[in-house]
């Protein structure tokens, strides 16, 4: 039984501790053990995609351009032969361009973001962590979400399969992904919906904006299985998230979100592929087009509509492994603003 | 003291208040007992918000209120200037706007107005330049002159509860990234956790409406820039100097919302304000920022900034200020101006029209410059002084209680219907 009152979710649950030393934190068993269970998480993904026909690209590290979209993160600039470039935040552009490679493409992408401070409390920020981040042209935002629905089923089937040791190490009860593993499609929800709940629980959620940090937690923690919140409002996400044609003002994307208090795991969408609305979209998002030169030219030139999403690698590992925190699920974890190797 | 000069602004007045403050509100003392007084003979002025009068009547309800509340007679002294500006509480309906793109505002006097202004309490912005020219601060050295500097600097001095730091960033510099990275810098957290910090969207201003940042380089900026901006070499091949041009923008009304909504959803700690130019649809872009979330409206005359524009520009482009307080008349939330204030009776007309505060640019930068120590703050000191006298004469003694009734102008002070969001007047 879940014993999580809304109130208490809604305060994030504070890292208690720290990362230590890195030989400290590398020959900790539950280290080791989370460390192989991403592995069977990372054998699973890349299993499961293959065999539905997706190609793995390895995605860049750094370029003059990258996802603008995170929520109040900095970029890191590097300086590239006296040219500013940035380290990637995601690989949103590279992954719509790739599509002109192939219709079906996934990359274990590295990503970096130098967020606010305060996410360092939240348990589930890292300044440097991976997604799992698939890309389908012609595609709907339905058959991404049915993608990645059964992505992570399969992962889940596979890490009870083949990491039960690693789980009992974890202390991780099997059985808390029984649900999961019903059989049964994930719920669906709409921001508009989620928004109305929490309001209805007292929290004081902003109707035009992400479902904040506290918020998702109270969501998370009523459910005993991971499910999708659709169509946030426009203002809340990047330019690339395709707008809804039959609901102007409400985005064609969605957030998958794990249960017991876990949060989010994943963000996706449909995503905006005509040239003369992503430069509009740019400016609603507040971004300078001139920056997305090589960008705007393979769009302008036409590449395939789309839709994808991104799973972010240390979460996921989080919320299998059951642990407080999410640097816990990274073997060098970076936790905003904490100063380490 | 530099060689700062401002020959379109009442300088010399704004010198002496930065020297002597306060006894700068009324005549030379000496001339007290032995000089006859009165109205100097009326200047004909193209300003309207100089040419309107304020005008105090002779039943005030609203000092018998006063009176009841004291059990005595009030005073000038009784005047509560304290007010909520934009998100921020602070002790006077003031603020010290951004200094313009120029060399200017980019010196030291930049640190002393901010330490004056944090001691003072008052909101202080943060222009958009101030990074691509004096860098961050953080690992490139800037120091003292450097965007962190100069929050740094106010908030060292800022009492608790009051004030605040807004940190303005326009189109080009989105490219910066100026409010992630104050964001998520250490050094602004206090002012982040006790909410006293700010961006404002930089949608235009006053010295040149429909144009972007305009600044003169030398010819090594020149090359370096060339990638980011336009460089143009208008001052001829031998003057080692070119013209700089940042973009103005592109908005629609769907881009202003969304991109509030945007500050809002991904800064949602920080305060939002939304910088317009006096275009003829101001009163239309106002609404639609209030709408969206914003927490401050800051409208700049045509008579505003400090900042390099084209001649044509400053003598005749974009609407007066008192024409932007007349079009947005009735603001449906937190409205600042600014434009050529740097006394107390142009204060009181804007707030009479409809601002909560008025913001001091080049007053600010010239009392700097006459003393880097405290001529802010005698200037503010003086500016109060003026406030409270005036605000009582009119039988008020809140800030809050100015309505339009009490100016008079020659022209009238009609009032129009407020637009529509949707249309587009003028």
């Amino acid at each position: 039984m879940d014993t999580t009152s809304a109130a208490d979710a809604a305060t994030p649950r504070p890292a208690t501790t720290l990362p230590g030393s890195p030989r400290e934190h590398l020959s900790s068993p539950t280290t080791r053990a989370v460390l192989r269970l991403q592995h069977t998480v990372l054998d699973a993904a890349r299993e499961h995609l293959g065999g539905a026909g997706f190609t793995e690209l390895l995605p860049p590290i750094i370029g003059p351009v990258t996802d603008p979209g995170a929520r109040g993160a900095k970029q890191v600039d590097v300086d590239y032969y006296g040219h500013r470039y940035k380290l990637m935040t995601s690989a949103i552009l590279y992954k719509q361009a790739s599509l002109t490679a192939f219709d079906r493409i996934f990359c274990i992408a590295p990503n970096v973001r130098l967020e606010p401070l305060e996410t360092s409390s939240t348990s589930r920020h890292l300044a440097e962590f991976h997604q799992i981040d698939v890309e389908i042209a012609h595609a709907s935002r339905d058959d991404a979400m049915a993608v990645a629905e059964g992505l992570v089923a399969h992962v889940l089937r596979r890490v009870v399969e083949r990491s039960a040791g690693e789980l009992e190490v974890l202390g991780r009860d099997p059985d808390a992904f029984a649900d999961l593993l019903s059989g049964e499609p994930f719920e669906r929800r709409t921001h508009t919906a989620a928004v109305a709940d929490l309001h209805g629980l007292g929290h004081d959620q902003n109707p035009d904006a992400e479902i904040d940090w506290a918020g998702e937690a109270v969501l998370s923690a009523k459910s005993s299985r991971p499910f999708f919140l659709t169509d946030y409002p426009k203002g809340s996400r990047g330019f690339y998230d395709k707008e809804n044609p039959a609901r102007p003002g409400r985005l064609l994307n969605f957030d998958l979100l794990a249960p017991e208090g876990y949060g989010e795991l994943c963000s996706g969408s449909e995503r905006e592929h005509e040239y003369g609305t992503i430069i509009a979209r740019m400016r609603e998002t507040g971004e300078n087009p001139a920056k997305y030169g090589w960008y705007l030219e393979m769009v302008r030139a036409g590449i395939p509509g789309s839709a994808g999403f991104g799973i972010g690698l240390e979460r996921l590992t989080r919320y299998i492994a059951g642990l407080e925190s999410v640097w816990q699920a990274s073997a060098y974890p970076k936790v905003p603003g904490v100063v380490s190797p | 003291m530099s060689a700062l000069t401002a020959g379109t602004f009442p300088e010399a007045a704004v010198r002496e208040r930065a020297r002597v403050g306060a006894a700068a509100a009324f005549p030379a003392v000496a001339d007290y007992g032995r000089a006859l007084f009165g109205a100097p003979s009326a200047e004909p002025t193209g300003d309207e918000l100089d040419a309107a009068r304020l005008v105090p009547p002779v039943f005030v309800p609203e000092r018998l209120e006063k009176l009841i509340d004291l059990a005595r007679e009030p005073l000038h002294g009784d005047v509560e200037l304290g007010t909520e500006v934009g998100g921020f509480t602070s002790p006077l309906p003031l603020y010290l706007s951004a200094f313009g793109s120029t060399q200017v505002a980019s010196a030291d006097l930049g640190q002393a107005a901010s330490a004056q202004a944090g001691a003072l309490g008052v909101p202080m912005v943060i222009g958009e330049n101030v990074v691509p020219v004096n860098g961050y601060g953080r690992l490139d050295g800037g120091g003292g002159r450097s965007l962190l500097g100069r929050i740094s600097a106010y908030a060292r001095a800022v009492p608790d509860g009051v004030g605040g730091v807004v940190v303005q960033q326009s189109t080009e510099d989105a490219d910066a990234e100026v409010w992630n990275l104050v964001y998520s810098d250490p050094s602004a957290r206090p002012l982040l956790d006790s909410g006293r910090l700010g961006f404002e969207l930089k949608v235009g201003q006053g010295a040149k409406p429909g144009l972007g940042g305009l600044t003169v380089v030398d010819a090594a900026d020149a090359d370096r820039l060339s990638g980011q901006f336009a460089v143009e070499h208008v001052f001829g091949a031998g003057s080692g100097r070119a013209l700089r041009c940042a973009s103005p923008g592109t908005f629609t009304e769907e881009i202003l919302r969304q991109q509030i909504r945007l500050m809002r959803n991904n800064f949602p700690r920080a305060r939002v304000w939304v910088k317009l130019p006096p275009g003829r649809d101001v009163a239309v872009a106002a609404a639609v920022a209030w709408e969206a979330g914003a927490d401050a409206v800051t409208v700049d005359g045509a008579e505003g900034g400090s900042g390099w524009a084209p001649t044509s520009f400053l003598s005749g482009v974009g609407l007066p200020l008192a024409e932007c307080l007349r079009r947005i008349a009735g603001p449906a939330g937190c409205l600042l101006a600014s434009g050529r204030v740097w006394e107390g009776s142009r204060a009181a007309k804007c707030l009479a029209a409809g601002a909560r505060a008025v913001g001091l640019g080049r007053a600010a930068l010239i009392a700097v410059d006459e003393d880097p120590v405290a001529g802010l703050t005698r200037l503010v000191e003086c500016l109060s002084l003026e406030l409270r006298l005036l605000i009582s004469a009119l039988g008020k003694y809140r800030v809050s209680a100015l309505t339009p009734d009490d100016l008079w102008s020659p022209t009238g002070w009609a009032v129009p219907a407020r637009a529509a969001v949707g249309t587009v007047t003028g």
